[in-house]
């Protein structure tokens, strides 16, 4: 068994990782003197894999949109009843999710972790799907659908996403509309799953106290295709530089307005720890610029323009990447104006090297914090995997990132040429 | 390497003038954490003034006057995160002021962050910005009228506002029927020297809980002790129990509109068992068969949602302190009587006993999972054990699994007997009768 252990003395952490013949690799991050023990099992799909090439096929294959996630409710039952069940009687919980570009199975639990680890294993490769249960589910995503139309804070986001991107999958809601999940059938569930669904392109992860030798043989035991699958073609329609528009608006049922505004960033040739450069670079920028101990962030709350729910963030994949910031607020165009006329009033002046070296100590401690929680560094693993990268190469990047690196990360990101802004108003 | 194996118990490491002092020995953390507790009798008269104190305080203090400079400095501390919140736990509002740092060994000097973070957070509460012997005017109007915001805001989330509302009607006369934030009214009326006064009062003379989590060397613990003495404290007040044992009365209906589509209905009960007893762990076992924790296997889950397609989510919630619980579940305005017959349906089932034996043992499983991990966070073995000690029970968290574990059918079937309901709230929409 090919077994590879890594330490990462500077956060007393770490990695072993075992590669299985498949290509599937499985990772153990042991957390001693922890309860809880977390699993995961992950494929490399998500709602913005509506177009590809099943390997061994010439001809393209375009698929409903929200299939990756009606998938991710299939699995959950199989012939003797739904999974959870067996969870449950276990003690564990179970759960899911699909995002942009991967689908998530998880469990939590503090005891009996080889048989919920088994059960895990069985039921995302075994899929049970009937024309029946299909029709069913419809039914149900339907109604998970309608209650995201309601929600304000998703509706400002995808607006966003919809302002930046012209072509670009990534605006598509993650499970769909009522429309095209009607177009979902078991066939075509199936040809997904079968494309996607194979170990070459998915990952294992257990956060725990448990023997990661122990998990490694259970996993070398318990995967089926043991043949490696050459790679899938992912097609992704040309998406122009320019954002599509400038500002979209909503109205909906809330008290005070929202809002998100951001930058679509056209940088995207970042791979491997590279990417976790630029999203740190980006980040550093977003707390400086407008983080709570900036002036902007300090004038914008002393003025009633924003409050504490105002938050940024940052999002980077192969193929689309963009920065967002925002929250409640009275008057969100006069909050994005002053933001824009600060950016371009750095661009005149310059940014402070003391203010660098602060905010990224600042992150590089925030980012320590994550390592507390056992889902926490589950999920920031999940996030990153696919890029090539691991949850614990942030530690280098924050050491060796630069104040001239993101200085140039500041004049391509911050554009105001490339800033959108989404706004939820009351009805 | 990291002290991982440690017992992670709490020992109380000091008493003085009401200010009782803790210490979590914990090693399998990256970061440690600061935890002040203040504590006062939940009263009209006073929820406001008290909510207000901590969004003044962290405006500014003597050394770092504001809010950005506290905010850089805590930059300078490797991104340690400060805040204040303010809870209620029973008829009991509870006024929390946290840090959590990184611990020394990731710092590139040895920092000693906790003497500065102690020394941050004991700054914030006792030294504020002051103009004029009072608060400084614009922290106080600012936070005046976020503080208004935030009660309007109450309605955005219906699901938690059902459950809340629900008990406050059922406790209207009772202490336990006040908003932990107060009123908006409330908020308005408050003025810079009555606030000012209410602080002085609330430093002096209210119950404090210190807790402090992660490795701590004794010389260090000696000091932030010695620096807690040095506050001027007066008589300490008295915080009472809530009060359990109300009398049975006559259900009480109560409809309250808004522009809703979905409705959310919410049955009060009056639990009659204290936490302090050992009867609260089949209580807890009760709540967990019946709909808590978010257990599928739970009879409202079965029987509400799946069997009937009434309801998208629907649960039973425990209060403590107060001995109440809430079923609460978001239904078609339509369907309240019918989902008010289920919901009763299901607590007959269990009165009668009907619990299969996978409905017992998984609930006892799922509760003992539950306990077990709250020691994976050191907020949540920080709120353990402060609200053991505010129920004023011993158990640590094996005698809570040995105890949880030991409940059988028959306890259940005991505990359902004394549940009474109290009160039923809907909210519903304007359009619809």
């Amino acid at each position: 068994m090919k077994v590879q252990t890594i330490q990462y003395e500077k956060v007393d952490e770490i990695l072993h990782v075992y590669q299985h013949d498949s290509g599937l690799k499985a990772f153990v991050i042991p957390k001693k003197g922890y309860s809880k023990k977390y699993a995961t099992f992950a494929t490399h799909y998500g709602s913005i894999n509506n177009e590809f090439v099943i390997p061994g096929e010439t001809q393209a294959t375009k698929v409903p949109d929200g299939i990756a996630h009606f998938l991710e409710h299939k699995l959950f039952e199989q012939k003797d009843g739904s999974v959870m069940d067996k969870f449950s009687a276990l003690g564990s919980s179970p759960n899911a999710y699909t995002s942009f570009n991967q689908t998530v199975y998880l469990f939590s639990c503090t005891d009996r972790f080889d048989e919920n680890f088994r059960l895990l294993l069985d039921f995302v490769q075994n899929p049970y799907i009937t024309e029946e249960s299909v029709e069913k589910e419809k039914g149900i995503i339907g109604q998970e659908i309608r209650m995201y139309e309601d929600d304000p804070g998703w509706r400002s986001f995808f607006n966003l996403l919809d302002a930046f991107y012209k072509n670009n999958p990534v605006k598509i809601d993650i499970a769909g509309t009522i429309e095209s999940i009607g177009n979902i059938n078991r066939d075509v569930l199936y040809r997904c799953y079968n494309t996607f669904y194979h170990p070459s392109n998915m990952v294992i992860l257990v956060v725990g106290d448990v023997d990661p030798q122990k998990v490694f043989e259970e996993v070398e035991k318990n995967i089926k295709n043991s043949q490696s699958k050459p790679d899938i073609k992912r097609i992704f329609p040309e998406e122009p530089r320019n954002i599509n528009k400038g500002y979209a608006e909503q109205k909906l049922a809330v008290s005070t307005p929202l809002f998100q505004a951001g930058f679509k960033d056209n940088r995207l040739d970042s791979r491997g720890a590279d990417s976790l450069k630029h999203e740190v670079a980006v980040r550093i920028l977003l707390d400086m610029i407008m983080g709570r101990s900036s002036a902007l962030y300090n004038q914008l709350y002393n003025e009633g323009l924003i409050n504490s729910t105002f938050e940024t963030d940052f999002t980077l994949e192969e193929n689309y990447a963009f920065s967002m910031f925002g929250g409640e607020s009275s008057e969100p165009v006069k909050v994005k104006e002053k933001i824009s006329g600060i950016i371009n009033q750095l661009h005149r002046d310059g940014l402070d090297r003391a203010t660098y070296e602060r905010v990224k100590r600042a992150l590089n401690g925030r980012f320590l914090r994550q390592l507390n929680s056992i889902e926490r560094i589950s999920h920031t693993f999940m996030s990153v995997y696919f890029k090539q990268v691991n949850v614990f190469d942030y530690i280098d990047v924050y050491d060796k990132i630069s104040f001239e690196y993101v200085n140039d990360m500041f004049k391509s990101h911050f554009d105001v040429e490339n800033m959108a802004l989404s706004v939820v108003k009351p009805v | 390497m990291q002290e991982a194996l440690l017992e992670e118990k709490v020992v109380k490491i000091a008493s003085v003038n009401g200010i009782n002092v803790y210490h979590i020995k914990t090693g399998k953390f990256k970061t440690n954490t600061i935890n002040i507790f203040f504590h006062d009798t939940l009263s009209r008269e006073t929820a406001a003034l008290n909510a207000l104190i901590p969004a003044v305080l962290r405006r500014g203090c003597r050394s770092l006057p504001t809010f950005q400079q506290i905010a850089l400095y805590l930059e300078e501390l490797y991104g340690a995160s400060f805040d204040c919140g303010v809870a209620k736990k029973g008829e009991r509002q509870i006024v929390q002021f946290y840090i959590e740092f990184i611990s020394d060994r990731y710092t590139s000097e040895n920092n000693n962050l906790f003497e500065k973070a102690f020394e941050l957070l004991f700054e914030i509460v006792t030294n504020p910005v002051l103009e004029n012997g009072v608060f400084k005017t614009e922290y106080l109007e600012q936070e005046k009228e976020n503080l208004k915001k935030l009660i309007a805001s109450r309605v955005n989330d219906k699901m938690q506002y059902a459950v809340e509302k629900c008990f406050e009607e059922m406790c209207k006369d009772e202490p336990f029927g006040v908003y932990e934030y107060g009123t908006i009214q409330d908020v308005e009326r408050i003025e810079n020297g009555m606030l000012y006064s209410r602080y002085r009062e609330f430093v002096e003379t209210l119950p404090v809980d210190v807790y402090f989590t992660g490795i701590i060397e004794d010389d260090k613990l000696g000091r932030v002790i010695e620096k807690l003495s040095g506050i001027s404290r007066k008589n300490i007040k008295n915080v009472e129990k809530s009060r359990i044992d109300i009398g049975a009365k006559d259900v009480k209906h109560v409809t309250e509109k808004m522009d809703v589509n979905q409705g959310k209905l919410t049955l009060g009960f009056r639990t009659n068992t204290s936490p302090d007893n050992d009867d609260y762990y089949k209580l807890l076992i009760y709540n967990g068969i019946l709909g808590g924790g978010g257990f599928m296997h739970s009879k409202l889950f079965q029987n509400v949602r799946e069997k009937e397609s009434l309801a998208y989510y629907v649960f039973s919630r425990l209060e403590k302190y107060k001995g109440l619980m809430a079923v609460s579940s978001g239904i078609e305005i339509k369907n309240k009587d019918r989902a008010i017959e289920i919901i009763l349906k299901q607590m007959d089932e269990i009165k009668k006993g009907n619990i299969s034996d996978y409905e017992l043992e998984a609930t006892l499983k799922t509760s003992e999972t539950g306990i077990k991990s709250l020691k994976d966070s050191q907020l949540q073995m920080v709120d353990f054990y402060l609200s053991q000690s505010i129920a004023g029970i011993e158990d640590n968290f094996d005698e809570m699994i040995q105890k949880a574990k030991r409940v059988t059918r028959q306890d259940v079937v005991e505990i359902a007997g004394r549940i009474k309901l109290d009160t039923i709230y809907f909210l519903t929409s304007r359009n619809k009768g």
